[in-house]
């Protein structure tokens, strides 16, 4: 077959290396050919080339910050790259807004959902490709057409409910929903199994291969190996934005991938001695905090204890109360029955500065939002639990800013927190992995009797999270108690001394990790197991 | 009492017609608190027409040209607002606050130059149109129909379908609730939103004349519209973004607002001897208690009031 | 090597705040300057002038003094709103209740004065109080209720004007319906002058409301920059959520910070009817307009005290300027109109502060990256 455009036949040529065929009738239905992204300051993609073949469940692999989620916004049309380009089954295409993708039958699943929580699956799935007649919406038939596609694919939904309402799991079907109803033929999934229980992440592994059954081409963003050796065909490595190569997963294995990922053989495994934990330091008794979103408790009849020189892991599913839990705790909400006790001190009713000074540190799970004051310089920031002790502000009320500025610097020499113009720099300005060494440099400097971490290490590369979990074990290694909330299972069963399961508000069980397996914690996690624990 | 029902209705047509523009802007996810500025264009506008228009013109036609007028004032000063606050991504707050005053100021200033160039003596603020308002009543006995309540009514009803019915509707509302949800589907977020405050400036407008065309042939554009555009965001709040229950928080603020135009023409109430003041603090005490009550749980758009930026990360 | 500091001149936020108000000034004044021609062109030059020179129209330096004493007069008043309305603004709040919160201001003042016969400092006080506790009123209606503190405030403007009318109604002349004589009925109330009156030509409206109203000014940006309080009050501003999580008592100062705008815009309304420039009409109908103008004289200061001290003084100078047009020709608001401007052009300053900052940084950059190509090393994990 001979392409009646040869000028056009040789470009393709020119990048199709494997490919015997031409234009019109690829092999690949997505290649992305020698991307370039930047960002003010830094440059996401740097030559990347990725090429999906059809049919085929294709695994983006990467380290978090290593440039998938960007890549895969520029196929989807949220970015244009500035160098490089795009094809579809050969040929080359401009792809300028979501609407673009959409026409070529590109669609994604976005790791944060993009769903209207007030409106309905239904209307969510057809936003944007409403069929109307004389501009008033025709529900009926797109009913018809969502309960055909749910029940060839094995994607159950109830049309009419609210998302708002709905689990997370068939949140994530209505997104799937969304895309078949479109009749896309190119699926992108960003990090598709992070908010989903061990059984949903089967069931997901399961309709991923039905769609590629039929006919449907997947691309799969994640960094989880053990997913992607589960149900890929092939798979390509990013690193810090740049390509690193591509391989088949039948002739790989973990390790090689993780090689590939990270650079270097990493021991995510943190190393640690054995240590008789201590006097008990924080003890809950009953305690039960009340949901903003929902009407019920999120947190139901809660008690254990956490130890000197111990780190207890609360493992879980996001959203089974973790969240409401540390909320509890830290006294940014109210208890409405039980008892806290730190140190011997009974804190129930204490607010959040008298739990700070009674020798509780905590370092919240949204940065952003708790963590820090972005628009206040680095300094500030370091001092935002102590700018009123004696050290730093006269009996007058002035700052003394002399001396915050000295133990600024201190800090940042201390914990290796880089940022551009040193103590003087707005927070708003400097990288994820620094934002949070900045607050845990200020939560660990505090001197604590407790150290409670949510999720200490999401969104950051490995070199961040080793140096996180050094500092949490030297805590633990100094005899300060350490809780940590973690939804990543390899962390829980590396770092942890022992470790509680949550499960919709409950404890539902309590191991050592030694005498544990992954799977294991997986089914308590589901709840499909419980033990009757109780301090 | 007749009197007392005509305000009332009167009131509420006003109230409805400007909630249900601020209830536009904010699902497209724009707050728009220069609702009284373009209250105060649109009757600009009107009262502008209904001076000049010849008095003999076929009613319909007048009333015609007087909405006509309304809207295109309230639209086009609603541009000012939708340039600044979803292009240059300005501060909602500070942008309603300067439309406000901008239209007190702007109004005073044409109405003081065209009164000064008929007459180099008269230099007040006041427009006069008591001829052309003949045309927006009717009489029922001794009930002043204005056909303003009708366009009102018409309007609540619209909206409700528009919003639930329509596509345009689903998308305004998505835009409010989860811009970045529509903008991955395909949907011009701008565009909505520009839509948003564009109706929400065309109800606005409409909303001024019937304000002040409400029991007075003339009016003086000094005084504004009384923060009746906030009176609108509070009845809108009440009712819950909601075009019919706007409705009828609007009936119970048009109740009380209308108090104070007739409460001496009640025995009773007269022979209270409360000082009017205290009637025309009535809508503003009543709405800050309202408020109070609901704003707790309120479900406005979730994203109404954060400038939506494509670009960022 | 100059280009590098005329950049780094530039990327200093005082600078690029009085670059933006003179922006702001300028095209504020243009769009004048065009209405004006609009209504008249014969006269429009002449006008715009006009409003520009204020009181310098006098020939004698005399007679110029004087009137500088009055514009000062009211600029003292207006520079307490524009403080008490920046302040709320470090916490996040838009404080548009400063307008209610100088009639309230002016009520009491006018009230202790005028029907109990109390001295200055007494009125003083009592203004202090009441714009305050309609500050509080605002606060505890955001803190604990969640009510919008911009609604809030206008319905309580209003509840304001009308509740000082009735409250005025009682001491007003027979008449008129303006409030009685300051100077004849309870002089004891009248602001002390210390002989500030003799500067301006025997101005005796030059009280010392002028200068404390600048150590007012002055005392704020201490608080704000230097204490630990300011530190709080600007988190809670910023990032309500972190100073929650820090343990600082956001409800409190939400509340604490309304007062304070509250009381401060009551003084204002004290400085000026204490001074006896001007009574109170007890039955006006609109919410006096010092309390919105000072919205523009606190965007137009850059949101910093300092700064609205001269943006203050600005907005009254061309206020008072319109007066001395030709009432025949034009009208006088042509100047409110020009404030209103101002405040609306206000609102694209950030816009145009963001992208003079990224016109910098990425000049910056290019510079940077001339010599060596590695910048973007550390800069990893930002998905």
């Amino acid at each position: 077959m001979i392409h009646s455009l040869p000028a056009f036949f040789l470009t393709i040529r020119k990048y199709n290396v494997e490919g015997k065929q031409v234009a019109g009738n690829s092999e690949y239905a997505i290649e992305m050919l020698n991307i370039t992204k930047r960002f003010p300051g830094i440059i996401a993609n740097d030559n990347v080339t990725v090429q999906l073949k059809k049919g085929e469940i294709h695994a983006l692999l990467g380290e978090n910050g290593a440039g998938k989620s960007t890549l895969m916004s520029v196929l989807f049309g949220l970015y244009q790259a500035e160098e490089g380009i795009i094809k579809k089954d050969g040929v080359e295409v401009k792809i300028n807004n979501p609407n673009d993708a959409n026409d070529l039958g590109i669609g994604m699943v976005h790791q944060h959902f993009k769903l209207v929580q007030c409106f309905t699956v239904l209307d969510n799935i057809i936003l944007g490709d409403e069929t109307t007649k004389y501009g008033f919406l025709q529900k009926d038939e797109a009913r018809k057409k969502i309960l055909a596609l749910s029940d060839k694919y094995g994607l159950k939904v109830d049309p009419d409910a609210k998302i708002e309402d709905i689990t997370v799991g068939m949140q994530q079907r209505t997104e799937i929903l969304k895309m078949l109803y479109r009749d896309n033929e190119i699926l992108i999934f960003d990090e598709p199994t992070a908010v989903l229980t061990p059984a949903e992440i089967d069931e997901l592994m399961e309709i991923m291969r039905n769609l590629s059954k039929e006919g449907k081409s997947i691309l799969f963003i994640s960094h989880k190996l053990a997913e992607i050796m589960a149900v890929a065909d092939r798979c390509s490595v990013l690193r810090r934005g740049k390509y690193i190569g591509t391989v088949n997963i039948a002739d790989t294995n973990q390790d090689e991938l993780s090689r590939m990922m990270v650079g270097r053989d990493v021991q995510l495994v943190a190393t640690k001695e054995d240590k008789e934990p201590g006097d008990v330091i924080l003890h809950v008794e009953n305690m039960t905090v009340p949901s903003k979103l929902h009407h019920n408790n999120a947190v139901k009849n809660v008690s254990f204890d956490v130890r000197a020189g111990e780190i207890v892991c609360i493992a879980g599913i996001d959203g089974n109360g973790q969240t409401e839990l540390v909320y509890g705790l830290s006294g940014l909400e109210n208890c409405t029955s039980g008892k806290i006790t730190l140190s011997g001190k009974d804190i129930t009713h204490a607010s959040i500065r008298e739990r700070s000074t009674s020798g509780m540190s905590h370092i919240p799970e949204d940065r952003h939002k708790h963590g820090l004051v972005l628009d206040y310089s680095l300094a500030y920031n370091l001092v935002l639990q102590r700018y009123f002790e004696p050290q730093f502000s006269t009996k007058a009320g002035f700052l003394k800013k002399a001396e915050i500025n000295k133990y600024a610097e201190k800090l940042i020499e201390q914990y290796d927190i880089r940022s551009g113009q040193g103590a003087s720099t707005i927070a708003r300005s400097m990288s994820g992995g620094n934002q949070q060494k900045a607050i845990i440099a200020r939560e660990i400097d505090k001197n604590p009797n407790l150290l409670i971490a949510v999720q200490p290490t999401r969104g950051l590369d490995v070199g961040a999270i080793e140096y996180i979990h050094k500092q949490l074990i030297k805590q633990r290694d100094e005899g300060h108690a350490v809780l940590l909330v973690s939804l990543e299972l390899e962390e829980v069963m590396s770092v942890s001394d022992r470790i509680l399961v949550m499960y919709e508000g409950e404890i539902v069980g309590e191991f050592d990790p030694k005498k544990t397996t992954p799977e294991e914690l997986g089914l308590y996690m589901a709840g499909a197991k419980r033990q009757e624990v109780g301090a | 009492m007749v009197l007392l029902l005509q305000y009332t209705l009167l009131f509420a047509s006003v109230l409805i017609l400007v909630a249900l523009g601020g209830c536009f802007s904010e699902h497209s996810g724009v707050i728009n608190l220069g609702l009284e500025g373009i209250m105060v264009i649109g009757a600009l506008g009107g009262a502008l027409t209904l001076k000049y228009i010849n008095p003999a013109t076929p009613k319909a036609l007048i009333l015609f040209a007087v909405l006509g007028a309304s809207i295109v004032c309230g639209v086009l000063y609603s541009v000012l607002l939708a340039v600044a606050c979803i292009n240059l991504k300005a501060d909602q707050t500070l942008v309603g606050t300067a439309l406000n005053m901008l239209a007190a100021a702007a109004a005073t200033v044409i109405v003081k130059s065209i009164n000064m160039a008929e007459n180099p003596d008269n230099v007040s603020s006041t427009v006069q149109y008591m001829a052309g308002k003949k045309a927006l009543v009717v009489n029922f006995g001794s009930f002043q129909f204005n056909w303003f309540m009708l366009v009102a009514l018409i309007m609540l009803i619209l909206a409700y379908i528009i919003l639930y019915k329509t596509r345009f509707g689903l998308r305004l509302m998505a835009c409010g609730e989860h811009p970045q949800a529509a903008d991955s589907v395909g949907i011009n977020v701008y565009k909505m939103r520009w839509s948003g405050v564009l109706i929400s400036g065309m109800l606005a407008g409409i909303g001024g004349i019937v304000y002040i065309t409400a029991g007075v042939s003339e009016w003086k554009f000094e005084v504004g519209v009384a923060g009746f555009g906030f009176l609108a965001l509070a009845v809108m709040i009440f009712g819950q973004w909601k075009p019919l229950n706007i409705g009828l928080a609007a009936l119970l603020f048009g109740f009380f607002r209308a108090l104070s135009n007739v409460y001496s023409g009640f025995d009773f109430l007269a022979a209270l001897n409360i000082p009017g003041s205290v009637y025309n603090m009535m809508p503003y005490i009543i709405s800050l208690i309202v408020l109070a009550f609901t704003s707790s749980n309120s479900r406005a758009p979730k994203a109404e009031g954060i400038p939506y930026d494509k670009g960022s990360r | 090597m100059n280009n590098k500091t005329k950049s780094s001149f530039l990327s200093k936020p005082a600078v690029q705040s009085t670059l933006a108000a003179l922006l702001c000034i300028v095209i504020g004044l243009l769009v004048g300057y065009i209405a004006l021609l609009i209504i008249n062109p014969k006269g429009a030059t002449e006008a715009i002038i006009t409003i520009l020179k204020n009181y310098f129209t006098y020939p004698s330096p005399k007679a110029a003094m004087k009137y500088l004493g009055n514009t000062l007069v009211k600029a003292a008043p207006l520079l307490m709103c524009a403080l008490s309305i920046q302040f709320c603004y470090q916490a996040g709040l838009f404080n548009i209740g400063a307008a209610g919160q100088y009639v309230a201001g002016a009520g009491a003042a006018l009230y202790c004065a005028l029907a109990l016969h109390l001295p200055w400092i007494v009125c003083l006080i009592a203004a202090f109080v009441a714009g305050g506790v309609f500050g509080i009123i605002v606060g505890l209606l955001k803190s604990y209720l969640n009510v919008n503190e911009v609604i809030s405030g206008i319905m309580l403007n209003w509840i304001g004007l009308y509740s000082v009318n009735m409250l005025l109604s009682g001491v007003k002349e027979t008449a008129s319906p303006y409030t009685v004589q300051l100077a004849s009925t309870n002089p004891s109330a009248l602001l002390p002058s210390l002989g500030m009156e003799k500067l301006f030509s025997n101005n005796k409206y030059v009280t010392i409301a002028i200068p404390l109203a600048v150590i007012i000014a002055i005392v704020l940006k201490i608080v704000l920059s230097k204490t630990v309080f300011g530190y709080e009050i600007r988190a809670t501003g910023i990032a309500k959520d972190a100073a929650r999580y820090s343990g600082m008592k956001e409800k409190k100062n939400v509340i604490i910070t309304l007062f304070i705008g509250g009381a401060l815009a009551g003084l204002g309304a004290a400085f000026l009817f204490l001074s006896g420039y001007e009574q109170w009409s007890v039955t006006q109908s609109s919410v006096p307009s010092m309390g919105f103008n000072g919205i523009a004289a606190t965007f137009l200061g850059g949101l910093d005290p300092i700064g609205t001290i001269f943006a203050s003084y600005f907005i009254q100078h061309i206020t008072s300027g319109g007066s001395y047009l030709d009432k025949n020709i034009y009208p006088s608001q042509i100047s409110d109109f020009i404030s209103a401007i101002i405040i609306y052009l206000c609102g694209f300053v950030l816009f145009f502060k963001l992208h003079l900052n990224s016109y910098l940084r990425s000049k910056e950059e290019r510079e940077k990256q001339k010599p060596s190509v590695k910048a973007n090393k550390e800069e990893g994990g930002n998905n």
